[in-house]
């Protein structure tokens, strides 16, 4: 089976400003590939590039095998895409907007839109305009993922929705994968994509600096490891160890960073007699700021 | 292919239902008041004419004045419906292509399977279509004012009249789509297709009023509208300028389908 989506030194450019530049990923079919960095890195441009909406000045995308640019129209007959600040305008309801794409697909009736409308809790009766963003969101979830894409996009997918329909929208997304639908994701909630991706690509300043599997993202980092001792002298001895960094000690308890396996520091707090001990995985967040930080010199 | 541009056609009426009435309705009963009062200025308004400047009626396609349908041209069709119905057409096209970027829409659509090229196709045939639903709605009003007040007004005219702005209409939808190549905020696609609008009437006046420069005429559409209303339609012109409203529309859509949408 051919990737969902292959980029080659895909680039865009805008006169000298840099969209993204010289960005190669392959995403696989029931893969869910995360896309990350801060305001103004090159998620969007990525994402526009991909569906065509805008044009690539270098290099090229392949999605289903097919030309980004050339059968574009073809690779969105497969594919669901929810915008980054989703908007249809004010007067159109949600089930009026499911109508005309459901057309444009050439699906009969409304596919799984009813269904997903009862699941998210999404009034598709009433115009947009009337809505709150995260009720406008769910429409836009729902326009997205109805007709059954093999492929996601989604720009920042759960902006406005309260903590209930996040995660329904995590399980929606695990489903989807199940299903074997590919889905690349941009998101600013580090937190929902350490849960739901399989893959992260980490952008800076327009170009692709890490592309890593979740597991061995978070096994990489270092852990934060917290140590009360009943003899506190022991404590500064840590330091020695190799892989150990940030070592602070005070009032009989030790914090620091561990870099790959802890079988080192058990073995050296195993000498002594060790009352409490806390190892806490970094979250995503703390990856993702320490791979910013070093990329950044 | 044609399942999605009558879908698009359809949902661009149904969102401009209240649009096709602000600009049916009212252009409707002012025509059928200028119907009504016919009867009642008819002498008077002879007597004024006939102190014109010759020029000056001939700029502004005024004759003698001698019945209902010169007075309609005079009042309506010599320069408030070609101008309205020109802008509507520019308001009604760019609501389907830079309105849509504006409010998100574009980007949800061009997410579905449907090439730009017949976005912006679709937005052209629903204004041709909104446009032909405000002039019947103007006819049938006109026509009403005429039952009412006896002004024995030739419906057969009347409708040569208001079809004959049509094409004319159509050409700046066609000239709208062009700037939706260049610009996608409606303010600019609106303001920069309603300039050439006026410029082209100015040209056509200009070209009217001065013998000498009679040729500038042949820059601006209007040299081609006539006066269908006491001369019938002039098919070939009316032809050849929905073919040039045709051209425009396609270059633009050429023009749309090349540029960059930007978020």
């Amino acid at each position: 089976m051919r990737p969902a989506i292959e980029t080659e030194r895909l680039t865009k450019l805008y006169g000298n400003h840099r969209g993204i530049e010289d960005v190669t990923i392959t995403v696989e079919a029931g893969e869910v590939f995360g896309f990350l960095g801060p305001n103004g890195a090159g998620k969007t441009t990525m994402i526009r590039t991909l569906l065509d909406l805008i044009h690539p000045t270098g290099g090229s995308a392949r999605i289903f095998g097919l030309d980004s640019r050339r059968e574009s129209v073809a690779i969105r007959a497969r594919l669901g895409n929810l915008p980054g600040d989703f908007g249809y305008g004010r007067e159109a309801t949600g089930r009026e907007a499911i109508g005309l794409l459901a057309r444009l697909r050439g699906i009969q009736g409304q596919g799984r839109a009813e269904s997903l409308a009862k699941r998210f809790r999404a009034d598709l009766d009433r115009p947009l305009g009337q809505l709150s963003r995260g009720n406008r969101q769910k429409v836009g979830l729902i326009l997205a993922t109805f007709h059954e894409p093999e492929l996601l996009i989604l720009d920042e997918p759960t902006g406005g929705l309260d903590p209930l329909m996040q995660e329904e929208f995590l399980a929606l997304v695990a489903e989807e994968r199940e299903r074997g639908c590919a889905v690349f994701l941009s998101s600013h909630d580090l937190d929902e994509v350490e849960r739901v991706c399989d893959r992260v690509g980490i952008v800076r300043d327009a170009r692709l600096i890490a592309v890593e599997r979740m597991a061995d993202l978070l096994g990489k980092a270092r852990r934060r490891v917290t140590v009360e001792l009943a003899d506190s002298a022991g404590l500064s001895d840590l330091g020695a160890l190799s892989g150990i960094s940030d070592l602070e000690v005070r009032d009989g308890r030790a914090t620091f960073k561990v870099a790959g396996e802890l079988d080192p520091v058990i073995k050296a707090l195993a000498e002594h007699h060790v009352t409490d001990i806390e190892a806490v995985h970094p979250t995503l967040e703390e990856v993702f700021l320490g791979y910013y930080r070093e990329e950044g010199g | 292919m044609g399942g999605q541009v009558g879908a698009l056609v359809a949902t661009h009426l149904s969102d401009r239902r209240r649009s096709l009435l602000a600009w049916g309705v009212p252009l409707g009963l002012w025509s059928a008041f200028v119907v009504l009062i016919f009867p009642s200025v008819e002498g008077a308004l002879s007597k004024a004419i006939k102190n014109y400047p010759p020029a000056l009626k001939e700029a502004f396609g005024i004759g003698e004045l001698a019945n209902v349908e010169q007075y309609l041209q005079a009042e309506m069709l010599s320069l408030i419906v070609p101008l309205a119905l020109g802008y509507l057409a520019v308001r009604a096209v760019a609501s389907g292509l830079s309105g849509a970027a504006e409010s998100g829409r574009l980007d949800v659509l061009l997410s579905a399977p449907v090439s730009r090229s017949r976005l912006a196709a679709a937005s052209f045939a629903a204004t041709a279509v909104e446009l032909a639903i405000v002039l019947v709605l103007t006819v049938i009003l006109t026509g009403l004012g005429s039952l009412v007040s006896g002004a024995d007004l030739s419906l057969g005219s009347a409708l040569a009249g208001y079809a004959n702005v049509w094409p004319l209409a159509l050409v700046f939808a066609g000239l709208g789509i062009v700037a939706t190549g260049f610009s996608l905020r409606t303010s600019v696609v609106t303001g920069a297709v309603a300039g050439v609008l006026v410029t082209m009437y100015v040209i056509d006046l200009i070209g009217k009023l001065d013998p000498g420069l009679s040729g500038i005429r042949y820059a601006s559409v209007f040299k081609y509208y006539g006066n269908a209303i006491e001369d019938g339609i002039e098919p070939i012109a009316f032809i050849g300028v929905t073919a040039a409203a045709i051209i425009f529309a396609a270059v633009g859509a050429w023009l749309f389908e090349r540029r960059d949408l930007s978020a």
